[in-house]
Order: C-alpha cells, then sequence, then structure tokens
C-alpha cells in the first residue's frame, strides 16, 4: 500500500497535502505520528466524563490536525462535532461522537496497515 | 548569524511539530502547549523571540489570554504575532487585530504561505523599528537642547541665590515623583505623561523672579525684616511676569506651566500663602507639587541661615503643618514615597538632563494603544528631520552613512549617494564593487575591524582612511558609532556614522611630522626618527644583510674656527648633499648631532665597494676647504639584527679608523671589542672622559 492508496483508502486528499507539505517525506512522518495523537483518547474520556469544554478543545484538536493532512473525511465529522460541542449542545455531540469514532477507526486501522506493509 | 527565534504555540503537538518543520530551517524554534506555558517563556526570552505563532483554542489559557499578557507588559508593541487557527469568524479576527496581532495563517498550513508570512512579518516589524529609533534620536536631541535651556536659565538664578544648583534638580525630581505618585492614586487632575514631564522641567524655573531681587536681601544671613520679606514675596509675581511677557511663547504649554509654578508656588492649600491667596485645588496642582518639593528640599538641605534638617524630621515638620498647609493627598504621596524620594535625592547629584530628556523623549514616541505605530505626527517630524538632515549633510560636506547587519544594508544621505555615484540604498554592501573600488581591496574589513573595537558601552569609533571617488583618494576622517541590540547579550546590529574630507589637514599633518623628524638644517632625518625606521626595517626583514655607518668630519672644528660658522653650516649641508646623491631612496641617512651623520643601508653584493664609493664622494673639495670624513661600519651578519648592537659597534669600528689615523673607514671586527674596553678603561683612568 503506498501513502497515495493508504489517503483513498481513507476518504483523504492526497494532492491537497502534497499540495502544501511539498514532500512525502514530511507527510509520512506527520501521518504515522497521527498514531500517537492522544487527542482522540481524550475526547473519547471527556465525552464519557460529560466534560464538555475538554472535549470541545480535543476535537478542536483533532479537526486543526486533519485539516493540516488532508483528512477529508474525518475532518468533516470532528468538526461537525467542534460545532456541536461549541454550542454545548451534549445530546448532539453524543449522537454525532459515533461518526467520528467510526471515521477514526477506519483512518487509524489503515495507516496501520500501511505501517505494517512499509515495515516502519 | 544568529538564527531568529520564533515561539510557536500550539496544543497539538502534531501542529507544532508540521510548523517546525516548515521554518526550523531558518529560525531557531522554542514551543510552547499552551498559552500558560507560553507566558512563562515569552517572559524569560521575550527580548530574543522574533516573532510568535499562536493559536487561539488551548487549555489553561487561550490565544487571547496571552495576547491579554503581552498587551499588559508592553511585549505586543515590539514582538510580532501571527494568529494560527481554523477558527475564522470575522468577529474572532477583529477581536484578534484589535489585541495586536500582524497577521493570521489559517488551517491547513501552506509551507510557501507560512515561510512567507513569517518573512513579511519580520521585515515590517525590523523596518519600523528602525524607523523609530531614527525618529527618537532625533527627538531625543531637540528635547536635550531645551532642556538645557532651561537648565541653564535656571542655573542662573541659582548662582545669584548662591546656591549650588542642587536646588532646582532636587525639586524637578520631587516633583517628578510626586506627581507619578498622584497619578497613581487618582485620575482627579487628568494629568498625562507628557504633563508630568512639562511640569517637572518647567519646576526648574520656579525661583527665576528672585533674579529681580536685591541680592543684599536675597543673601542675607540673618532674619528678613518684615519690609524685606515684603519684597523677597513679589518674586513669585515677577517669575509670572517674566513668563507672561514672552508674548510668542506665553500658550506654550511649557510656559504655562511655568507661569503656574512661578506665581503660585508659595500658595498654600488653606489659603494662606502668597500672593494670590488661593485655596484647596484653585492653586494648579503644579504650583501645589512644586510648593511642597520646594519646602521638603529647603528643609533638608543647607542654606546661609540654617543647618539640613534630616529627611525624617522634615518629613515630619511637613506633616505637622509647620511649613504651611498641603493637599493631604501630596502629603500622603510624600509620606509613602518618602524613601523612594530619599534614595533619587541622594543619587540625584549624578543625574543629568538625558535622563529627563529620555522620559520626555518615551512618552512622545510611544503610541497610544490602538494608534497605528507610526502615527501621522511621527511621520510629519521624520519628513522634517530627513529634510533637515540631507540639508545640512550637504552643508557641511560629510558623507552620512547607516548600516545595519540583518538584512546587510548601507543606506546613505543622499548627498553621499550622489557623491559617491551609489543608490541610496545598499544591499549587501560588502559584495558591492563600487564600494570596493571607493574603500580598496580590504577597506570593508578595516571597517568591520574598526566596528569590532568598539562595546556597548563605548560605541564610537574615528579613525582616518583614504577613499576613492570623483578620480581622486583623499583622506577622510571616519566616525563610526556602532549600534546594539537591545537583547542580553547585546548583539552589533549596526552602525552609524560619517566620512569628513580631511585631505588638506592630513596632508598638513603629515608635512608637519616630516618636519618634526627632520633636522632642520640638513633636512635628513634627526637621530630619534632614523633610530626609529631602522628599528622598523630591522623587525620587518630580520634576516636581510644590513650595514651601519656612522662618520664624522675631520677637523670640522677648524673650519668654523678659521672660515666661521655660516661656512661651517654650509660644509654640513654639502655634506648630507652628497650622502644623499651616494645612497638610495630606500637607504636611511641621518644627521644624528653636529658633524656626526648616520647610514643604514640593505646590500646585497659587493659591501666594501659601496661603502667604498660612499666614503669617496662624500670627501673633497668644498669651497678651497677639504672635506674629510672618518666612518665605522657594521654589518647586522655580526651584529645581528639589533639598532644598538649595531651602532656600539659601528661606533667601535669609527673609533678605531680614527685611532689609525682619520680620513678613513673602518669595518667592524671582533678585536675591536678588547681594543676599545683597553682604551676606555686607559681614558677613563686619565680622567679623561
Amino acid at each position: 500500500m503506498t501513502m497515495q492508496e493508504c489517503y483513498r483508502a481513507i476518504g483523504a486528499d492526497y494532492d491537497d497535502v502534497l499540495g502544501r507539505l511539498r514532500s512525502e517525506r514530511l507527510i509520512q512522518k506527520f501521518v504515522l505520528k497521527f498514531l500517537d495523537d492522544g487527542s482522540f483518547d481524550l475526547l473519547c474520556a471527556s465525552m464519557d466524563s460529560g466534560d464538555l469544554d475538554t472535549a470541545f478543545r480535543a476535537s478542536h484538536t483533532i479537526k486543526g490536525v486533519c485539516s493540516n493532512l488532508g483528512f477529508t473525511r474525518l475532518g468533516k465529522s470532528s468538526h461537525d462535532l467542534t460545532e456541536a460541542l461549541r454550542a454545548r449542545n451534549a445530546e448532539e455531540a453524543a449522537g454525532l461522537l459515533g461518526q467520528v469514532k467510526a471515521d477514526y477507526e477506519a483512518t487509524v486501522s489503515a495507516i496501520r496497515t500501511y505501517k505494517a506493509e512499509a515495515g516502519l | 548569524m544568529l538564527k531568529g527565534k520564533i515561539l510557536i504555540v500550539d496544543d497539538s503537538e502534531m501542529n507544532r511539530s508540521i510548523l517546525a518543520d516548515m521554518l526550523e530551517e531558518e529560525y531557531e524554534i522554542l514551543e510552547a502547549v499552551d498559552g500558560e506555558q507560553a507566558v512563562t517563556v515569552l517572559e524569560e526570552h521575550s527580548a530574543d523571540i522574533a516573532l510568535v505563532l499562536l493559536d487561539i483554542v488551548m487549555p489553561k489559557m487561550d490565544g487571547f489570554g496571552v495576547l491579554a499578557v503581552m498587551e499588559r507588559n508592553g511585549w505586543i508593541e515590539d514582538l510580532p504575532v501571527i494568529m494560527i487557527s481554523s477558527e475564522s469568524g470575522s468577529a474572532q479576527v477583529a477581536r484578534a487585530y484589535d489585541m495586536g496581532v500582524t497577521d493570521f495563517i489559517s488551517r491547513p498550513f501552506d509551507a510557501l504561505v507560512v515561510r512567507r508570512r513569517v518573512v513579511n512579518t519580520l521585515l515590517l516589524y525590523a523596518k519600523q523599528k528602525r524607523l523609530m529609533a531614527m525618529v527618537e534620536e532625533q527627538i531625543r536631541e531637540t528635547e536635550r537642547q531645551s532642556s538645557l535651556m532651561v537648565e541653564i536659565l535656571s542655573h542662573i538664578v541659582e548662582f545669584r541665590n548662591g546656591e549650588s544648583g542642587q536646588h532646582i534638580l532636587h525639586v524637578r525630581t520631587l516633583t517628578d515623583h510626586l506627581l507619578r505618585a498622584v497619578m497613581r492614586r487618582t485620575d482627579r487632575y487628568e494629568l498625562t505623561s507628557d504633563d508630568v514631564t512639562r511640569i517637572s522641567v518647567g519646576s526648574a524655573l520656579h525661583d527665576i523672579g528672585k533674579i529681580v531681587i536685591d541680592a543684599k536681601i536675597l543673601n542675607k544671613p540673618g532674619k528678613l525684616t518684615d519690609e524685606e520679606f515684603a519684597v523677597m514675596k513679589t518674586h513669585a509675581m515677577k517669575g509670572a511676569e517674566m513668563l507672561d511677557a514672552l508674548v510668542e511663547h506665553r500658550d506654550d504649554p511649557l510656559v504655562r506651566a511655568a507661569y503656574e509654578i512661578c506665581r503660585w508656588h508659595h500658595e498654600r492649600y488653606d489659603g494662606r500663602g502668597y500672593p494670590d491667596g488661593l485655596k484647596g485645588d484653585d492653586i494648579p496642582i503644579s504650583a501645589q507639587v512644586v510648593a511642597l518639593a520646594d519646602v521638603y528640599d529647603a528643609l533638608t538641605s543647607p542654606r546661609v541661615y540654617k543647618a539640613p534638617i534630616p529627611h525624617e524630621e522634615a518629613v515630619e515638620m511637613i506633616m505637622e503643618g509647620k511649613c504651611g498647609a498641603f493637599n493631604p493627598l501630596l502629603l500622603e504621596c510624600l509620606a509613602e514615597n518618602a524613601d523612594s524620594i530619599r534614595q533619587d535625592i541622594v543619587t540625584d547629584s549624578d543625574r543629568t538632563v538625558a535622563r529627563e530628556s529620555q522620559n520626555i523623549v518615551k512618552d512622545s514616541v510611544r503610541p497610544a494603544p490602538g494608534d497605528a505605530v507610526a502615527s501621522e505626527r511621527t511621520l510629519r517630524l521624520m519628513d522634517f528631520e530627513r529634510m533637515k538632515h540631507s540639508f545640512f549633510s550637504a552643508m557641511t560636506k560629510e558623507l552620512q552613512f547607516e548600516y545595519t547587519v540583518a538584512p546587510p544594508k548601507l543606506s546613505l544621505s543622499p548627498w553621499a549617494a550622489e557623491v559617491l555615484g551609489l543608490e541610496e540604498i545598499i544591499s549587501n554592501p560588502g559584495q558591492n564593487k563600487r564600494i570596493r573600488t571607493i574603500l580598496g581591496e580590504d577597506g570593508w574589513s578595516r571597517f568591520s575591524w574598526e566596528a569590532r573595537q568598539t562595546t556597548p558601552e563605548s560605541p564610537s569609533a574615528s579613525f582616518d582612511y583614504q577613499l576613492t571617488y570623483n578620480g581622486q583618494t583623499r583622506w577622510h576622517q571616519i566616525v563610526l558609532r556602532t549600534i546594539w541590540t537591545a537583547t542580553t547579550p547585546q548583539r552589533f546590529a549596526g552602525a552609524l556614522g560619517k566620512a569628513i574630507d580631511n585631505h588638506d589637514a592630513h596632508e598638513r599633518m603629515i608635512s608637519l611630522e616630516k618636519k618634526a623628524a627632520r633636522d632642520a638644517m640638513t633636512g635628513l632625518l634627526n637621530q630619534a626618527s632614523a633610530r626609529e625606521r631602522i628599528r622598523r626595517r630591522l623587525e620587518e626583514r630580520p634576516e636581510g644583510r644590513y650595514a651601519m655607518g656612522v662618520f664624522d668630519l675631520d677637523l670640522f672644528k677648524s673650519a668654523n674656527d678659521s672660515r666661521g660658522h655660516q661656512f661651517g653650516d654650509r660644509v654640513l649641508k654639502t655634506v648630507a648633499e652628497r650622502l644623499t646623491h651616494s645612497v638610495r631612496s630606500s637607504d636611511i641617512i641621518s644627521r644624528t648631532g653636529g658633524d656626526e651623520f648616520m647610514l643604514f643601508l640593505e646590500y646585497n653584493t659587493d659591501l666594501e665597494r659601496t661603502i667604498d664609493r660612499i666614503f669617496n664622494s662624500l670627501c673633497g673639495d668644498y669651497e678651497g676647504y677639504d672635506i674629510s670624513v672618518t666612518m665605522g661600519v657594521a654589518r647586522s651578519e655580526t651584529a645581528g639584527p639589533s639598532y644598538e648592537d649595531m651602532f656600539r659597534e659601528a661606533d667601535s669600528a669609527l673609533y678605531a679608523a680614527k685611532r689609525a689615523g682619520k680620513r678613513r673607514y673602518c669595518f667592524y671586527d671582533c678585536s675591536m671589542r678588547d681594543v676599545l674596553r683597553a682604551e676606555t678603561d686607559v681614558d677613563e683612568r686619565n680622567g679623561r672622559n
């Protein structure tokens, strides 16, 4: 699996990110780094405990990172969640969390496959 | 060159990392994970951070919180902030701009855009800083001068009062102190920082009315009579009248302040002062403060009629109303700041006008929050100063220049640019061909060297240097003042300077030096300068083969005796001429005294033939007088490359030649040492030396 295929698998825009970061090496570095980002765990934990402020910031961070990496699909769902949390609409947020989780899992699993195949 | 530091503040490590990757080649990156950490980093490094990239949404303290702290600490004026965010709501953007943000970068980051924005922002700030510094320098000079005039004027009064001049300094310091304390406590008096400065400067004039008071009353050691006191009291009104008579200037804010101070600095809060018996806040705050400062300093200073009273006691006396009633608020300010006031008065003596004018400058240049940094007034001032500057620089024929290290750039005054045939602004001047022609091959490194010899404490350098332009090479005096960064440690940031054509003076100086180095009668070098040159020659190339000859005229005394001293002088001149013509211009020849001469030359082949030729050209008839010399010659090969050793050996050889019968030359050899010593011993024993 190439990085380009990996991007296609997770509904992300490879051309966009290459245009901005201008280096395949950098893209690979940051995509792999995405696996270590703690924001998603923080988001889940704070949603569980009803800490909407923290959840907002975590979701906001995920959205920002996705935007930088060109992860269009996860970017969209985390954007919706961020807006719900900004409005402090707990009910709507809880509903949107499911989509974020699904997109996140899909993204992470594709990156893991890429990583394993690349022998990294 | 040191990399500029950029602080990246973002709670997402990923985002920081992406930005750092884009910028770390050209900049040193500092990172902070939230607003609080950003503030901590800024507190430590605010002086050497060049730029902040700031996220908005962060835990603990968000981006707006950081901006608020930067505003409070005055950092935002010098330190550009670029906001990074996907928050593109226009309310957010407007708020950020209001708080002093320079630019926005939105996610997703584009490497080119990020780099370009960073560079643009840094350039903009650097330029602004330079302009500010220029204006500040100009204003400082103007203010310093007017402040100086006030100081001179008030010292005249002090002098006539038989006081040291310390009193006005003290009153001024106290006034400044008290007013600032008042400002901190209340806005009742609507004082601005400009007012405080004006009142402090004006306070120096509080007693100018005393200039018209009879010196007998003014300096009377004992208690004044009622009549005398009545005369004394008129000084307040007289001073005010003098200022009011300045028709053209009486509406000037400084003159207004001085007027109030002169007229009412003897009024008291309860209405029992003079001349008008004003009461409470009918007395302008300027006069109230100066009155208190005046009383305090009068108590604590020695006077013809009393000894100084200690600080604590003086404050107590004032508090108890022994010197009349004062505004309770001012008394509080005095009591509260008693310690720092005493401190300041003690160190006051060293203070100069410069400090004060710096305050003026700071206050007038610092933009009010929300104002554009270079206000219209600043720009107008700058335009005027530039015009003034170019006018004067053309008048004085000074080539003025300004150099900055980052970016490497040379700016010339319009006149200098025209004369030198250069652009007014030159990037990378070190590589500029035309500049190389003007300065010469090594010129740039010479200037760098001179600049490196300066320090922030002693930033000036002055040296003479030859510049080539308009087809001429002429001497110039170069005066430099280096500029240093405000960081710790301070770094070299550039230099201001001027070059003044001093070619003619330089030439005169060189010819004077030549004269000083030469014997007036023969035009040959005197002994001291010959010695100097020989030493230098030996040091430069000690491995060379050198010869030194010393000779004197045989029986010269008889020429003087039989044909007169004027003839003797002509003989000496003739010998000097013959000597000059028989050696090369690179050889060193000297009249070392009386009828003694010296020559010093470098040789390759047959020294003996050379010496023989010189010897023969020296001897021979002059107007019927037979010039005859005896010479001793030493070689560096035997003596070593030392002036003293060569001279001693040449002298020994001369002695040996004389013993052998004059009109000859003789080379030094080792046996002479002992001969000489034996002879000297005999001479000494016979008491002949």
